[in-house]
């Protein structure tokens, strides 16, 4: 028993000390994972600023088409100049089933001749004055896009000042008119979960696909390099050699695997935990305040998922004969994880049935849900750990039985 | 005091259809270096994998025998056997050290022990200066020695040697065949699969050709050419193996859809122990 931990050990650690001298593997499985979060939350704002900047420097070409009679107002055609909008008037065609009805103009807007039509028509109504209008783009050219949202933009501001004027012809202020039933106070303090709480709920929704889905990937490239990769290098025959047994060799890789996965993991928690403390703008949210049993549930939930996907991703790569053959069957096989994990995050946690605590892959995202909510209900933790241990053991058991495997020893090399 | 140390009986392993080897009986005693001789796809590799128990016989049985005769299962006595695939099977990001140095913690031997004996070994190999640098870099000459060091590092009684100068200059392989010599003379069974006849015939003591999976001749390279009546050792091999051709069972002509089915699904692979560069 004592030879056997030792052996396993040895593979562990060896397998450890060969993955930390790879520069890509701490690239790919560390680096990454920390820094993916920071510099999403960084770059993401900047880069969409960027674009947007980038879109505003256009000068745009509008058509209004005003009725026959009607002028263009005033209110319009300064902000439309502000707007880089370049304006051309036109009189509207009177054949016109309504002002969305798009006409012969669809084919000049796909054709880039102009980017959008604003039509304008007076009505009559008691307001101090009365439009009807519609605006046509195409909604595939970002241009048209833009020019529609910068036409929108104006007649919003435009309508606004129509009604200020019509509420003080009327001596009403626009909150008297508009807001007769209106929040007294802060908005946010009548809320009576605490930030850290709202943290919880927020990351609840997507950590623990996250970590399915970081889990599945992560394990995929260290559990093919040491068996399918062994296999083609020619190293598993001198291994399989030794006196370790082959049960003693699969424990040791897939512990060394399932270190890597798990750490690879929670680093990107890490990273998460950094971009959301240090990054993200002070109204989003804080940091969530997680119990002793909250943090323990959520690190074994995630331990166990490593423990269980790893076994299986090391089972399929030993059946695999090169390196190619292995990622060709495991690339899939990451699907298997993923739609689970996408699916519980839509679960109801309210009235959940206990079915959902043993569903492979479902238990252990729930798990994480309830943990980073902070809700503790032994039978749901008692049904998760169960059916997680039990689903790690059976693909343990699986991934020993294929390493018993005769051919272990070939390969295509 | 039992002289046999392993015994191979009424042996035969098929994979598939192919049969690699047929009904081989070899008993190898203690103190032997045995050269075992074949063509591409002869069967050595397949032999020397059922001697260290990684394949398991179709028929018969592959069993160790200690000094008292009393037999094992080979996959038990792993500890008292070192092996040198023709592939070495060296990790890359380790040093020559590292790679030593797990296989002799697999094998229960204290780091020091190890040291000791890998640096003695190294110097009769001229390689202790490139020790603890990652075998990365090493010429195919480098690497048989490092895994020649690591089959020795946990003093085995028995070894097993697949192709052992396969890439070496003259003077490496003069080295390793030295080093065999005096592992032989002092008491130990290797078992040297080789393709080369002259090194077989300078460095073992027993010769073993096998061909087509069957065993064909086994003694003394001049009991070999004696009883080939042949004047080299070349020429017993040519004379023993010329009149024996693989028994080939001609194949019902496929149809259109199974030579198309059969180009989708083959696998370009080559049958377990058969042809290419792992086997003799």
């Amino acid at each position: 028993m004592r030879e056997g931990m030792a052996r396993i050990w040895t593979v562990a650690s060896k397998e450890l000390v060969d993955f930390v001298r790879d520069w890509r593997t701490l690239v790919a499985l560390v680096l990454v994972p920390l820094l993916i979060f920071p510099l999403f939350f960084i770059a993401l704002p900047l880069f969409m600023q960027g674009e947007m900047s980038e879109l505003d420097q256009y000068y745009l070409d509008l058509e209004v088409q005003l009725a026959d009679g009607d002028e263009l107002p005033d209110a319009l055609s300064q902000p439309f100049a502000d707007h880089r909008l370049n304006q051309t008037v036109t009189t509207l065609d009177p054949n016109l089933s309504n002002l969305s009805d798009t006409g012969d103009d669809a084919v000049r807007i796909q054709n880039g001749e102009i980017h959008v039509i604003l039509r304008l028509r007076s009505s009559q109504s008691n307001s101090t004055e009365s439009w009807d209008y519609a605006i046509l783009y195409d909604a595939t050219q970002e241009l048209s896009s833009e020019a529609r949202s910068r036409v929108f933009n104006v007649i919003e501001a435009w309508e606004d000042d129509i009604i200020n004027a019509t509420l003080a012809e009327s001596n009403l202020t626009r909150e008297e008119a508009l807001d007769p039933i209106h929040w007294d106070g802060d908005f946010g303090q009548a809320n009576v979960a605490t930030s850290a709480q709202i943290a919880g709920f927020a990351l609840s929704m997507f950590i623990p696909m996250i970590v399915a889905i970081w889990t599945a990937s992560s394990a995929i490239q260290p559990s093919v390099d040491l068996t399918a990769g062994e296999r083609e290098r020619g190293t598993m025959e001198a291994l399989l050699c030794t006196p370790a047994r082959r049960v003693e060799l699969l424990y040791g890789k897939w512990l060394a695997v399932a270190t890597v996965a798990a750490g690879s993991v929670l680093f990107q928690m890490l990273g998460l935990l950094i971009a959301v403390s240090f990054l993200l703008p002070a109204d989003t949210f804080g940091v969530p305040e997680l119990s002793v049993g909250a943090i323990a549930s959520l690190l074994l939930s995630v331990v166990l998922f490593a423990v269980f996907v790893v076994a299986i991703e090391l089972a399929l790569a030993v059946r695999a004969h090169s390196v190619k053959e292995a990622g060709t069957v495991l690339g899939p096989v990451v699907l298997a994880f993923i739609v689970p994990a996408m699916f519980a995050q839509f679960v109801n946690l309210e009235g959940i049935e206990w079915w959902w605590f043993v569903a492979p892959v479902f238990n252990v995202c729930l798990a994480m849900r309830e943990a980073l909510l902070d809700i503790t209900d032994l039978t749901h933790v008692a049904l998760w750990l169960g059916s997680s241990l039990f689903y790690a053991i059976v693909a343990v058991t699986w991934a020993a039985k294929q390493f018993q495997r005769e051919d272990l020893v070939e390969s295509i090399s | 005091m039992s002289r046999t140390i392993l015994s191979v009986r009424g042996v035969s392993k098929s994979f598939g259809d192919v049969h690699a080897l047929k009904d081989v009986s070899i008993d190898f005693h203690r103190g032997d270096v045995v050269g075992l001789v074949g063509g591409n796809g002869a069967g050595k590799t397949t032999l020397l994998r059922l001697l260290c128990g990684l394949y398991q016989p179709t028929e018969g049985e592959v069993v160790h025998l200690d000094k008292s005769g009393i037999e094992h299962p080979v996959a038990e006595v792993r500890s008292n056997l070192g092996v040198v695939p023709e592939s070495t099977g060296l990790y890359a990001r380790l040093t020559a050290w590292e790679n030593i140095r797990y296989h002799s913690r697999l094998n229960g031997i204290s780091d020091k022990q190890a040291w000791n004996r890998t640096f003695r070994i190294a110097r009769e190999l001229d390689i202790e200066d490139d020790l603890q640098r990652p075998t990365r870099g090493f010429s195919r000459g480098m690497r048989q020695k490092t895994a020649l060091i690591r089959a020795l590092s946990h003093d085995p009684e028995l070894l097993l040697l697949d192709e052992p100068t396969g890439g070496l200059d003259v003077t490496s392989a003069r080295k390793v065949r030295a080093l065999v010599r005096k592992l032989g003379e002092e008491g130990r069974t290797v078992i040297y699969s080789t393709h080369k006849l002259n090194e077989a015939e300078e460095v073992c003591d027993r010769i073993i050709i096998i061909h087509n999976g069957t065993l064909r001749a086994d003694g003394t390279p001049a009991e070999l050419m004696g009883e080939t009546d042949a004047p080299t050792l070349e020429e017993a091999f040519v004379r023993l193996t010329q009149d024996a051709s693989r028994e080939v069972e001609t194949p019902e002509p496929a149809s259109k859809f199974q030579q198309f089915w059969s180009r989708l699904t083959t696998r370009v692979r080559k049958p377990p122990g058969n042809g290419g560069e792992n086997d003799a």
